[in-house]
């Protein structure tokens, strides 16, 4: 939204914006009960959310929380908590493109350099099955893309 | 230039805030100053690339040929007292010493404000790391990109960088050459890092008209210059 907005008085210099190019402020707006809504949900369930992912992982592949011999639970929780407070935020505000210059291209190279690519390949693709069963469909569908935005470059495959 | 009380807001209020490296976090305009400051408390000032063409050809129209020694050695001292900078806002940023800190990860952040100033991205490749080199990927060299196509390597600014900055931080006399270039046509510039004899070795197959797929194959097979 904020990216946009930014786009818009650039693009708009000099002159009115059309109708077309306002549209996606009353999209927003329209949107806006529902994205508040999500919000405070992530907050509310957050530790629940953390911690059923952290089951799941686990189970998956507990080799993922060690590094070299160490154990590395709390590093993992650190790093999905911060990512998932920043995805929350861009449910919010929707701005994608903001989440990715303030986090992702940076924790990309990050996870890169301590080798936890596939860690968080499967940690976001755990995440968005954990807020499917615990937010309604609507709220589920909002904060599920960008997870997955957050699995495809945290994850290596973009 | 150094000071004591962060002038960045962001800073202030979050200073242990590691993913930092986007513009407006990064950088923090003062009008009434004219200043740009950016994370690290570093003066930073906006250049066109008509510049960085001047600073070029303004060398080479100084120096003649000797203008590609002289990018390089800038970059070394740029680099060597980089080395310096970095070690201490490293450690006051993470609270560690940077030699015990997990040598990508270090490197990483080392370039990341490189990247938030436009010099463009990168990519460390230290596969052969055991056999005294490695590879250093740059994508939109902000020299490269300004020159364009002139069908040379242009970027000794950044190998003099990569050989200062990497010498102090392995206590060791590295050099590196520029063996593939965007202004060369090719997608992206790649950089070889390595002790003296390498350096000549990849300079003088370089000259002879080998591609750094083809320098890459001669250093993994152990070949150097007799």
């Amino acid at each position: 939204m904020l990216s946009q907005l930014d786009r818009l008085s650039f693009t708009v210099d000099g002159r009115y914006a059309d109708d077309s190019e306002l549209q996606f402020i009353a999209d927003y707006i329209r949107s806006f009960p529902i994205r508040a809504q999500t919000y405070l949900k992530l907050q509310e369930l957050e530790s629940k959310l953390m911690q059923q992912t952290y089951q799941k992982v686990r189970l998956i592949d507990p080799m993922l929380f060690n590094h070299n011999g160490n154990d590395i639970t709390a590093k993992w929780k650190q790093d999905t908590l911060r990512v998932l407070r920043y995805t929350a935020v861009t449910v919010l505000m929707d701005d994608t493109d903001t989440l990715r210059d303030r986090l992702l291209l940076w924790f990309q190279t990050i996870m890169k350099a301590f080798n936890a690519q596939r860690s968080c390949d499967v940690t976001y693709q755990v995440l968005q099955e954990v807020v499917k069963q615990n937010l309604p469909h609507a709220q589920a569908n909002l904060v599920c893309p960008i997870l997955e935005l957050n699995r495809r470059l945290l994850g290596g495959s973009l | 230039m150094v000071s004591t009380e962060a002038s960045n807001p962001v800073k202030r209020k979050y200073p242990k805030k590691h993913n930092h490296y986007g513009f407006r976090d990064f950088f923090q305009f003062d009008p009434e100053k004219g200043t740009i400051m950016d994370w690290n408390d570093s003066q930073n000032i906006l250049t066109t690339e008509d510049f960085i063409i001047g600073l070029v050809e303004g060398l080479e129209e100084e120096v003649g040929d000797a203008s590609a020694a002289t990018m390089y050695t800038i970059g070394c001292e740029w680099g060597q007292k980089d080395a310096f900078f970095f070690e201490k806002w490293f450690e006051r940023e993470f609270d560690r010493n940077v030699r015990q800190t997990n040598l990508l990860f270090l490197l990483e952040t080392w370039w990341w404000p490189f990247t938030s100033q436009g010099w463009g991205r990168w990519e460390v490749d230290m596969g052969d790391r055991k056999q005294g080199f490695m590879f250093i990927n740059i994508f939109d060299s902000a020299v490269a990109r300004t020159l364009g196509d002139v069908g040379k390597p242009v970027c000794f600014l950044y190998a003099g960088l990569f050989a200062g900055f990497f010498t102090e931080l392995v206590k060791k006399q590295l050099s590196c050459i520029e063996i593939q270039c965007y202004s060369m046509g090719e997608t992206y510039c790649k950089f070889l890092l390595g002790g003296q004899d390498r350096i000549d070795a990849a300079a003088f197959w370089l000259n002879e008209g080998a591609t750094a797929r083809d320098i890459e194959k001669r250093l993994r097979t152990g070949e150097v210059l007799r």
